[in-house]
């Protein structure tokens, strides 16, 4: 017998197969392949991006010349504006405004080829407190009420260039799917005046059967309503509603670094190559952050299905491995 | 400059880039085949390889699981949900689960090898139509399901199967499915405010502005949502109020084939035979309960989205719902009504 599993956050419900769950080898993806030509995001080829608005550099090096670590520039084809006013307004029924916001890339590497668990910890930890970096500067933008960091890796991913990378954006709204989940995590805590986050991970670490990877700080688990198979959250174990924060904690970068590459590194055993997408989820800026009750998050999903027409329709997932399935795979790999 | 558009039912914000924005021609589909055909178990005279047929059009009383039928419908060899069984609702500390129970069932469209149902007749899409009112009545005598949704895989892309025979799918579910919550919830919220029914709003709206609009035709429209999540995304609406699919009349029946046949025929023609997913809005049971939604009936309006399968969605689209269209509703419509078909 399969089973309808409740996300206690979004509410949303999940059919897990515990019937006839896949084995990873019964998933066939489409693998992340090198397909070569001149990359705008290798060393020496600066001037094909717009001008860097910054970077981490070896000393006396200049700006859009090579020398550089990590780098951060405009997005070529943003899909938000940075300069105008939003002048929301309405066209009868509807409601719209500018396109305004920021669309930034920032390159996590100067190696075309390397992924993140080819890196070595001082890389990763370079460019998370980039990522840190950035989210603080934009929150000083008034206009700005989210900031999302995201990653696309393969083109089966979404992403349109091969070359490491992250994305961030900043918005002039809270985006949909933050609204709900910061609802749910409110509604919690409104009635326990405890964090759903900080409950859940409790329960994770009682049970154990969907942890994978846990250091000091962090830990990474398989949701247990998981929207698609080998889902990865990893989460601070201690309450923190903001992701930038974590550059304040002692040893907070380094450990999160640590295990964003060893869960990176062991999902990539188990599926060579393959494409994935990891969002950072925390709250929002320049207003109600919601802070007590919303724990910041980064989500992983290793593109591994076809997303068909009963997901776009109902927001009804069907994860064909059970968390519980998954996490043992990956912590036996 | 992008713009931003709300959704007015569900309050999902899109970004219409216009600097990145495409020519409509520019999406023609990228030939992606799937991994090569399976024989093909669906067509007449291959009928021991499905399960037993829940429902069959057999216009010459021809023998159930035989040959000599027009439409068949089959339980899924592959189901998600499971028909035998209790609920058994229980949570484990601070999460809620419960048995996967429900139906899921393949709607067999013809009994040729036709890929696309935009290659059927009229008449033998009203009698899909038919099938789908009628399996969705049957369902809703199972007390145990709350909403039956009507969704249609085409092409490997869009999470069709192996096999190019052209089917749709029902599933009914033990619960009612977060989207169509909150599209309830949209339209109900529109109606208290004012006493209207938001699609009906709409549909008016639209057919006076005309520029969204590919079709209108006796009594549906066919239109690009202002904020569209997806290039050429297109609804087709009932101009009449109705909350519920299965209350179309037979007369009907026969406009709602002829507009989806010409949609999906310009879609086919225009952007190269793309997979798509089209997917039934309709109004989930409505059994007298507690707190059963009174307004229901005039705040809901029933309707069928079509999503072609032309770009990647990415982390930015699943993280957030926060979609980003490369083509405005504007140029798609435009695009799709000179199509010729």
């Amino acid at each position: 017998m399969s089973e309808l599993r409740k996300d206690p956050i979004g509410g949303r419900w999940v059919i897990m197969d515990t019937d006839h769950p896949n084995k990873p080898e019964d998933y066939e993806y489409e693998p992340h392949t090198f397909k070569g030509g001149t990359c705008p995001f290798c060393y020496g080829n600066e001037s094909m991006t717009p001008p860097e608005i910054t970077a981490i550099r070896e000393p006396d090096t200049h700006p859009n010349t090579p020398g550089w670590k990590v780098r951060v520039v405009p997005n070529k084809f943003p899909a938000l504006a940075i300069e105008g006013d939003l002048e929301r307004r309405g066209v009868g029924l509807y409601d719209m405004s500018n396109g305004v916001g920021a669309h930034e890339v920032l390159i996590e590497s100067p190696y075309h080829q390397k992924d993140i668990p080819e890196l070595l910890n001082q890389e990763i930890e370079n460019f998370i407190s980039m990522y840190c970096q950035r989210a603080f500067d934009l929150r000083r933008d008034s206009r700005f009420k989210y900031i999302m960091i995201f990653k696309n890796l393969g083109a089966a991913a979404g992403a349109s260039l091969e070359h490491s990378h992250t994305q961030i954006v900043a918005l002039p709204m809270v985006p949909k799917n933050a609204v709900e989940e910061l609802k749910g995590a409110h509604n919690y805590f409104e009635y326990r005046e405890r964090c759903i986050f900080c409950d859940l991970i409790r329960q994770e670490r009682q049970e154990k059967e969907r942890i994978i990877l846990e250091n000091e700080l962090f830990l990474s688990f398989c949701p247990f309503a998981s929207r698609f198979p080998f889902e990865i959250w990893i989460i601070p174990k201690k309450h923190s509603g903001y992701f930038c924060d974590v550059a304040s904690i002692p040893q907070g970068i380094p450990a999160l670094a640590a295990i964003l590459r060893e869960t990176i590194a062991r999902i990539k055993k188990v599926f060579v190559d393959v494409s994935y997408n990891f969002i950072i989820h925390s709250s929002p800026v320049n207003g109600d952050g919601g802070r007590e009750s919303y724990h910041w998050h980064i989500e992983f999903m290793p593109k591994l299905t076809r997303v068909a027409g009963f997901e776009w329709g109902t927001g009804f997932y069907i994860a064909t491995t059970p968390p519980e399935l998954a996490a043992k795979y990956l912590r036996e790999t | 400059m992008p713009e931003l558009r709300k959704d007015p039912i569900i309050g999902r914000w899109v970004i219409i880039a216009t600097e990145r924005a495409r020519r409509p021609d520019q999406f023609t589909t990228e030939v992606q085949a799937g991994p090569a055909e399976k024989p093909c178990p669906f067509c007449e005279g291959s009928e021991s390889h499905t399960p037993p047929e829940i429902y069959a059009i057999r216009p010459n009383h021809s023998s159930a699981n035989g040959p000599g039928w027009q439409l068949r419908v089959v339980p899924s060899i592959a189901p998600f949900l499971r028909i035998e069984g209790d609920l058994d609702r229980q949570g484990k500390g601070l999460y809620d689960l419960m048995n996967g129970i429900g139906a899921h069932e393949i709607v067999i469209e013809t009994s040729r090898h036709i890929g696309n149902i935009a290659d059927l007749s009229e008449e033998q899409i009203t009698k899909i139509i038919t099938c789908y009112i009628d399996r969705i009545n049957d369902l809703e005598k199972d007390q145990r399901f709350k909403y039956v949704l009507v969704f249609k895989n085409h092409g490997w892309k869009a999470g069709g199967g192996r096999v190019q025979h052209s089917r749709s799918q029902l599933i009914a579910t033990p619960v009612n499915p977060k989207r169509v919550k909150e599209e309830l919830a949209g339209a109900r919220n529109y109606f208290l405010n004012h006493e209207r029914c938001i699609f009906c709003d709409l549909i008016k709206q639209e057919i006076r502005d005309k520029e969204r609009l590919i079709f209108d035709i006796d009594g549906f429209i066919a239109i690009a949502p202002f904020a569209s999540r997806f290039p050429f995304e297109v609804w087709i609406l009932p101009k009449k109020h109705s909350c519920d699919f299965t209350s179309l009349e037979m007369s009907m029946r026969i406009d709602l084939a002829r507009i989806m046949q010409q949609v999906l025929a310009k879609i086919k023609k225009g952007l190269n035979d793309p997979p798509y997913n089209y997917i039934l809005h309709t109004a989930p049971f409505r059994r007298q309960k507690i707190g059963y939604w009174k307004t229901l009936d005039e705040d809901y309006h029933w309707h069928i989205e079509i999503i072609p399968r032309l770009t990647r969605v990415a982390g930015f689209e699943w993280g957030t719902g926060f979609y980003i269209c490369p083509l405005p509703p504007e140029n798609a419509a435009k695009f799709l009504r000179e199509v010729e078909v």
